[in-house]
């Protein structure tokens, strides 16, 4: 999208004008929605969670006095007897990552007022995270019955299973509150929510607006950026 | 509400009488640009309930904080006394076990670091100030905001469960150092933890839905003309301090869950091999010192979270009851932005005698000596501040003068615990437990009470007893001083910190009476602090009307429609800012004081700065 | 204007204690004099600007407080004014780092001759090993430790076996010799702390820490806990004997070496087992 036009002010150039627009009046990113402005920190926030995660994780794992497991026998799935690593995690990814093309779309559409398109859109996006959700709860399930546990597993040290399960299920976490609130969202927009004016809110005086798809969407592709990061540290280290 | 609040027309000088009157007027100076947003829509509630229970005004919430919070701290206050009874005259209390001594320390620091002082500054004050003084209706999502009052009302709730569960409240020091925080023999390793841990977690999400609102305010609600740099520093103070709990806070909550898993599952994140009552426990190949600097990498900010609208809130009191600009506003921001931004680089500070890798101690103590510029330009200004003013020598500006003494006090000992040499020998000492009471405890407690002083005419449209507030300020400054400033001197001795009895070595020994002498002061100090709760009741049933602007301020929240605003804030039209929020003893101007409304049209003929 | 002279009093009442006071810390028994003097000149230093800005305050008390119809000073800013005082407050916390660098540097670089000691902190006591005759310590591991092995000492390490052992809390050392106190703990934190050596560090459970010093002066010296370790740590005391060359080398001939220590275990359990027969 280009640069919404601000009443009365005029972008200098240099560093001069990048201060004197930062600092200007009322609002310093101009044009910025309050919800998205609010959901960019919010991710900010997010990503100092995850990043503690992580790092957390490389300092564990650079210090257990016990082996790592090694993680392409570990995640690999046997296909006819033969195993393949990392058969199950390409097609998450690849799921995932469908889904934010789905959401982006979603925006586009909704950004047209082409309500028919966007709801499947959003439905669209929600059940490739619900599908994403269902092939972790089975390599979950794969893992703990081959007694991999939070506390302990027989491939080597014990913090792989804790350090996996806590930082997959918090990423799982994320990607099931967002499929829900992306059901939400599917629900409201058919429902005409956003027609018109848009429908106030309960116990709230505020309109609803197609922006919320956009800082939806922001969300659900900052899970799927994390997940990259996420596939990086325990698939391929 | 109507449209007429999307009335935007330029504004041009209004009076006549100075159009006419004065040569350097022409028609454009008081222009400011038309409005970009459109009016917000507010809910207002109409039952009980939706007013004051679950309500969306930000000015309530802000109350609601404000007491929620005064409760903990006063459960604070009585922990602290138990704690100074045991220290002064051991054995007096019977109930006292060092159990309970452990107890009583943990809940103490915690309740008084997040859940008095956090919650105060930035829900509070943060909550009241914020729509006011950057000339908003309210916060951007007053319900999201709500939300976040009651999750924090939550947090308080299970964090004071803990005191009622088997085996009591934890009692493994408050930075709940591993493997000691979840180890059976710690009181309060199993149920007590884990309420202090939940309720941690509930404090980090009600935070950040409150946050999140803090910032977008500030970022994208300003009034016409309300520019980045006409900010009162109050508002920069906050502002600042929001956003290192934005990003300090999720250190806190993964250290939070980590440390549950590892006492609920049994992971080993923090937990090596250990040796429990010559039993190998499940543990093993965990790191104690990971927690550590996860706690630090929070626990620094969270300094800088209290001290930041501190700061700010101190330099407008200051500005406003010396009757001058504050000296040096640019140079007060940058050092907010500074030190703020610096602090996310000097947690390790804490850690000098951890047995981290010795070799980080070179870079942080040369971070932390380097905060020490900053902070110190912040002290010169306020001092330079009084040069030359007219100061009002009334309740608020000795809360002030009172934060100037103990903060700095504070600080120079703080530049002793961060040069890493010479932290070695008083770290985990008295010195430590002295300087962190000075510089985060004492001086922003008298930040906040010049702040009570000072804003409460505007809640309450009524003026707090002068003669009470003297008895109060001068009872908690001496006494607080005279518990504070010998404790240094128990650290020089060598008394490490988190002893229950220290009466059985020599040196020690010595300090029989300075203990004794301190508890005293402690024990008045408490009770001082009830005569202001005795002075609000007394000012709300038969109190001076304070009536308008009463102490002839210059930022917003004084020019609001209504005494004590109403929510919505300003009336019919949002107010249109000018000036910054200093423009005190002007030459030439007929008052002593310009409000940031008034355009420049009006006083085209003072020698007023254009800011 | 009495505000004034009590925020004079109160800073003219610190100096006093100051000088005053008499508690102040407990003579020095190590090479670490230059954490002495960096306290002292931090003191100064930071003295010096506490009592200044004070004293500044007081003044401005005096001088401007509330008169009616006066006007205060416009003065938005002094460009001038704040940029001395900005170098002047570098300059001056250049001067406190310097030092507390340089002596750092000494703390962390421990010199080659120091003996290694072994302090072993549990909930509460402690414990401690020197070299012997090899200069080397054996490797140890928490899941060794038991009646006939109270260190953990790895069987197989050929530098356990002449161990010392110091089944007590108080370790005797040799003046004017440098020692590196190797820090390990069984189950949580604590810190290995003398006042008079000035000198401390955390044991880690997990880990092995360090640091050193050289005692000075021959004496008896109390080792505190100076890391919170629960309930106990208050009482969690230990002791240091330090003695001349002579005194020390007799104790040191006394004490036990674990290849002795094991002997003597396996001597008992015989007679047990004789005993039961």
């Amino acid at each position: 999208m280009s640069d919404p036009k601000i009443d009365g002010f005029e972008l200098k150039p240099g560093f001069k004008g990048m201060a004197s627009d930062t600092g200007s009046d009322q609002t310093m990113f101009k044009g910025v929605h309050w919800g998205k402005a609010m959901m960019w920190i919010f991710l900010l926030s997010d990503t100092f969670v995850f990043s503690c995660f992580l790092i957390s994780y490389m300092k564990g794992r650079a210090s257990t006095p016990v082996d790592w497991p090694i993680p392409s026998e570990v995640f690999a799935l046997h296909v006819g007897g033969v195993p393949v690593p990392l058969l199950l995690i390409a097609i998450m990814t690849f799921v995932l990552i469908t889904s934010s093309g789905t959401m982006a779309l979603a925006v586009k559409y909704g950004y047209e007022k082409n309500k028919k398109m966007c709801g499947w859109l959003v439905l669209a996006t929600a059940i490739g995270g619900l599908t994403f959700v269902g092939m972790q709860v089975f390599e979950w399930s794969k893992l703990i019955h081959e007694g991999v546990r939070p506390w302990g597993n027989p491939f080597g040290a014990a913090q792989f299973g804790s350090f996996f399960f806590m930082i997959t299920g918090f990423h799982g976490f994320h990607v099931s509150i967002g499929v829900i609130f992306l059901f939400i969202y599917a629900y409201k927009i058919f429902a005409g929510h956003y027609d018109g004016e848009g429908k106030r809110g309960w116990f709230t005086t505020m309109r609803s607006d197609y922006v919320e798809i956009e800082i939806l969407g922001l969300y659900w592709h900052f899970v799927d950026l994390v997940w990259v990061f996420i596939f990086a540290f325990f698939y391929l280290w | 509400m109507s449209d007429d609040y999307n009335d935007n027309k330029i504004i041009q000088a209004q009076s006549s009488e100075v159009m006419g009157g004065s040569a350097g007027v022409n028609p454009d100076m008081d222009y400011v640009r038309p409005s970009e947003l459109p009016e917000q829509d507010l809910y207002h509630g109409h039952t009980f309930l939706t007013k004051w229970v679950f309500c969306q005004d930000a000015k309530v919430i802000g109350v609601q904080y404000f007491l929620t919070a005064v409760f903990t701290g006063v459960v604070g206050l009585i922990l602290s006394w138990l704690m100074r009874l045991q220290l002064g005259f051991p054995g007096l209390a019977g109930f006292m076990t060092a159990e309970h001594y452990y107890q009583f320390v943990t809940m103490h620091g915690m309740i008084m670091v997040v859940y008095f002082l956090t919650a105060l500054f930035l829900g509070g004050f943060g909550n009241y100030l914020i729509p006011l003084m950057v000339g908003a209706r309210d916060m951007v999502f007053p319900y999201v905001n709500m939300l976040s009052f009651w999750m924090f009302f939550v947090a308080v709730a299970v964090l004071m469960a803990s005191f009622f569960v088997p085996g009591g409240p934890t009692g493994s020091g408050w930075t709940l150092y591993p493997p000691q925080a979840i180890l059976e023999g710690t009181p309060g390793s199993g149920a007590g933890i884990l309420l202090m841990l939940i309720s941690l977690s509930l404090f980090v999400i009600g935070f950040t839905m409150g946050g999140l609102n803090y910032l977008i305010t500030i970022l994208q609600a300003r009034t016409r003309g309300m520019t980045l740099m006409r900010m009162p520093l109050t508002i920069w103070g906050i502002f600042t301090a929001t956003v290192l709990a934005m990003l300090a806070f999720p250190a806190l909550l993964v250290s939070s869950i980590m440390m549950t898993l590892d006492k609920v599952l049994g992971t080993s994140f923090f937990m090596p091999t250990i040796l429990k009552a010559g039993e190998v426990l499940e543990y093993g190949g965990g790191s104690p010192i990971l927690f550590q600097h996860l706690f630090w990498f929070f626990g620094h900010p969270e300094v800088y979270i209290v001290a930041l609208p501190a700061f700010g809130i101190v330099s407008d009191l200051i500005s406003v009851h010396a009757r001058k600009n504050i000296f040096g506003y640019r140079m007060m921001v940058w050092a907010i932005v500074g030190i703020g931004a610096l602090s996310f680089f000097v947690w390790a500070h804490h850690m000098y005698v951890s047995g981290m890798n010795p070799w980080f101690g070179f870079f942080f103590a040369s971070t932390t000596l380097i905060i020490a510029v900053p902070t110190a330009m912040k002290v010169y200004n306020w001092i330079l501040t009084l040069w030359r003013g007219n100061i009002r020598i009334n309740t608020v500006m000795l809360w002030c003068l009172g934060f100037i003494v103990t903060f700095v006090n504070g600080g120079i000992t703080g530049i002793f615990l961060g040069n890493v040499t010479v932290d070695v020998p008083l770290s985990d000492t008295y010195f430590v437990v002295a300087h962190f009471h000075m510089v985060m405890g004492i001086a922003p407690l008298m930040v906040i009470m010049g702040a009570v002083y000072h804003w409460f005419p505007l809640v309450s449209g009524r003026l707090l007893s002068e003669k009470l507030g003297k008895w109060h300020f001068w009872l908690t400054f001496l006494g607080a001083y005279s518990i504070y400033f010998p404790m240094h001197y128990l650290g020089f001795i060598g008394v490490p910190r988190r002893y229950f009895e220290m009466y059985d070595s020599p040196y020690m020994t010595s300090a029989v009476g300075m203990n004794e002498f301190i508890s005293l002061a402690a024990f008045i100090v408490g009770a001082a602090q009830f005569i202001l709760i005795f002075n609000v009741i007394k000012t709300l049933k038969n109190g001076k009307k304070a009536g308008k602007n009463p102490w002839q301020a210059n930022s917003l929240e004084w020019h609001t429609s209504t005494v004590p605003p109403e929510h919505g804030n300003f009336g019919d039209r949002l107010p249109v800012v000018h000036r910054w929020a200093y423009d005190y003893s002007v030459p030439g101007a007929k008052e002593d004081y310009i409000p940031q409304t008034t355009p420049p049209s009006e006083v085209a003929h003072t020698e007023v700065e254009k800011t | 204007m009495i505000v004034g002279l009590v925020f004079l009093a109160v800073i003219v009442g610190s100096v006093l204690f100051h000088i005053f006071t008499p508690w102040y810390w407990t003579d020095i028994a190590s090479n670490w004099g230059a954490m002495d003097d960096t306290i002292t000149l931090t003191f100064w230093v930071g003295g010096g600007v506490f009592v200044a800005v004070c004293l500044f305050m007081c003044y401005c008390i005096f001088k401007f407080s509330y008169k009616e119809g006066r006007k205060a000073e416009y003065k938005p800013e002094d460009k001038k004014l704040e940029k001395i005082l900005t170098w002047a407050t570098t300059l001056g916390v250049a001067a406190l780092l310097a030092p507390g660098l340089i002596i750092w540097n000494q703390y962390v670089n421990v010199p080659k001759n120091a003996i290694h000691i072994d302090v072993m902190a549990w909930q509460w006591g402690w414990q401690y090993r020197l070299p012997g005759k090899d200069g080397k310590l054996g490797t140890t591991k928490v899941v060794n430790i038991n009646d006939e092995n109270p260190f953990g000492i790895n069987l197989d390490d050929p530098y356990g076996k002449d161990d010392i052992l110091v089944q007590s809390d108080v370790i005797n050392l040799q003046n004017n010799k440098p020692v590196k106190i190797l820090l390990r703990s069984v189950d949580v934190l604590h810190n290995w702390y003398v006042p008079q050596f000035r000198s401390k560090m955390d044991a880690v459970p997990g880990t092995v820490t360090f640091y050193w010093f050289e005692p000075n002066k021959v004496g008896e010296y109390e080792v505190l806990c100076a890391e919170y370790c629960g309930v106990g740590h208050y009482a969690m005391r230990g002791g240091v004997i330090v003695q001349d060359d002579q005194d020390y080398s007799n104790w040191e001939s006394e004490q036990e070496t674990f290849q002795e220590y094991i002997a003597k275990q396996n001597l008992l359990n015989e007679e047990k087992k004789l005993a039961k027969k």
